[in-house]
């Protein structure tokens, strides 16, 4: 499935500069502060046609920033009760998905001055034969202060401590090769009644070749089909995914039901020809009314 | 990598010039400007040490703990990215302070509740002591679940500890590296 650009809808351009002017507000109040840097884009895309790509990293605080670039292999997992996490792997990486021993960054190790910045670049060497796809790996962007000084003790005798706060963002990289298809099922799905709050937990499956990167929204309906509240989130499904969702039930006591959809529109935090589009999926679930 | 036009990014420039007139000296405002670059810039994911941990002087055979609460020793980490965006966040931390020639080294300890998380936003900036409404008190900075960014674009963690020098724990200055992994969940 190839994607097309499409100008983005007036609603997400307001989006993303009311993202813009929240960023640049915090940093505007912390910059003097914060030790750190930003990264962007957040998903770093390369591609049989266009093998190349790059990071853009920026020091926004006052002092200078080591920065190195490694490359690890993680995805959004879940445990038994819907909470993700990405656990990052360093060595004996064995999926086949797995992009980091072919992709190479240059630099890999810097020092940003003080608003200064540093693009890194990637360039992929994938080996030959590779199945039609996605292939993965993270960019692991570490930064910490370059001078780093241990403050004396103030009394003789005395023990002083210094903990280097050290900073790292992971961001997704995708190698995306011949003709994609990014399809997702909802493989079970349950919801329970709480004191104040419907418990939904949903088991997703990826079924295509590349990560359902989309929208995943629940409504809470009463009898009537009436909205008691609703819940949205951005995810992304590599291979299966459990998630769970809280609803407010808002004082309704009568039996209701829960409406699921997930689609890949509507992300408003990535450009729309970064998007493969795929399939809708819809559920509704049915609250068990017992308490948990 | 998408780009604003020249006309939107001097919009910008000038929200930031006159953010960076209110909040900053003057001497700064050059250095806020230059920051610009960030502005053509789509989505990005920040994340600052605000306040390092800090026991101030610890003496010897005398245990110390330093509070997640503690507005000015607690270590404070700001995440700054996409509104609401799913997070996840992994701490490693360390299970010794070292001194720089490697001659001795102390206990530090994390407990299961050295944690807040914040997701409060800028235009009403959470503190140790006050994290808000939506905050996590309380919880394990080695299993950090359900995180994400707050709807004004920002979260912050707020960490405590503890220190257990011996008594014959040798004077000087210990040192040990915090780090803190962040990943977008959406992405």
């Amino acid at each position: 499935m190839i994607t097309t650009t499409t100008t983005p809808p007036t609603s997400t351009r307001r989006a993303r500069w009311g993202f813009l002017f929240s960023l640049v507000t915090v940093l505007a109040l912390t910059g003097n502060l914060a030790a750190g840097v930003l990264v962007a884009p957040t998903v770093v895309l390369l591609s049989d046609k266009n093998r190349t790509a790059r990071l853009e990293i920026n020091n926004p605080g006052t002092t200078p920033q080591e920065v190195t670039i490694a490359f690890a292999y993680g995805l959004p997992e879940s445990d038994s009760i819907g909470n993700v996490r990405v656990a990052l792997q360093n060595t004996n990486v064995t999926d086949p998905r797995s992009a980091m021993e072919w992709v190479k960054a240059f630099p890999r190790q810097m020092v940003i001055p003080p608003n200064g910045s540093q693009v890194i670049r990637f360039v992929v060497n994938p080996p030959k034969g590779l199945a039609d796809g996605e292939y993965w790996a993270r960019v692991v962007v570490r930064s910490k202060e370059s001078e780093q000084t241990i403050p004396k003790p103030s009394e003789e005798g005395s023990i002083t401590t210094k903990l280097n706060m050290i900073m790292q963002t992971a961001i997704m990289l995708k190698y995306r090769t011949g003709t994609l298809n990014s399809l997702v099922a909802i493989t079970g799905s349950e919801a329970v009644k709480t004191d104040s709050t419907v418990v939904v937990t949903m088991d997703m499956e990826n079924r295509g070749n590349v990560s359902y990167v989309g929208v995943l929204t629940c409504r809470l309906l009463d009898t009537n089909k009436k909205e008691i509240s609703r819940t949205q989130t951005d995810l992304a499904v590599y291979r299966q995914l459990k998630r769970r969702m809280e609803l407010p039930l808002n004082g309704v006591t009568s039996r209701c039901s829960v409406e699921v959809s997930l689609t890949t529109e509507g992300r408003t935090d990535l450009a729309p020809e970064d998007v493969i589009p795929g399939n809708k999926v819809f559920s509704t679930v049915e609250v068990d009314q017992g308490n948990r | 990598m998408r780009t604003f036009s020249l006309k939107k990014a001097g919009l910008c420039l000038m929200v930031m010039a006159g953010l960076a007139t209110m909040t900053a000296p003057a001497a700064n405002a050059q250095d806020v400007t230059t920051g610009s670059a960030t502005a053509t810039i789509l989505a990005v994911l920040s994340v600052t040490a605000t306040q390092a941990l800090n026991f101030g002087n610890v003496y010897q055979g005398v245990a110390k703990t330093q509070d997640e609460t503690s507005d000015a020793n607690s270590g404070i980490f700001t995440i700054t990215g996409a509104a609401a965006a799913n997070i996840s966040c992994y701490f490693q931390l360390p299970e010794f302070v070292a001194l720089a020639n490697g001659s001795d080294r102390m206990t530090i300890t994390f407990s299961s509740t050295d944690a807040t998380f914040s997701v409060l936003d800028a235009a009403a900036p959470s503190t140790p002591s006050a994290p808000g409404l939506g905050a996590t008190l309380n919880t394990n900075p080695r299993n950090l679940t359900g995180t994400a960014i707050g709807a004004g674009g920002t979260s912050q963690i707020f960490l405590g500890g503890k220190v257990i020098p011996s008594v014959n724990q040798t004077a000087g200055a210990y040192s040990a590296d915090i780090v803190l992994t962040v990943a977008y969940l959406g992405t």
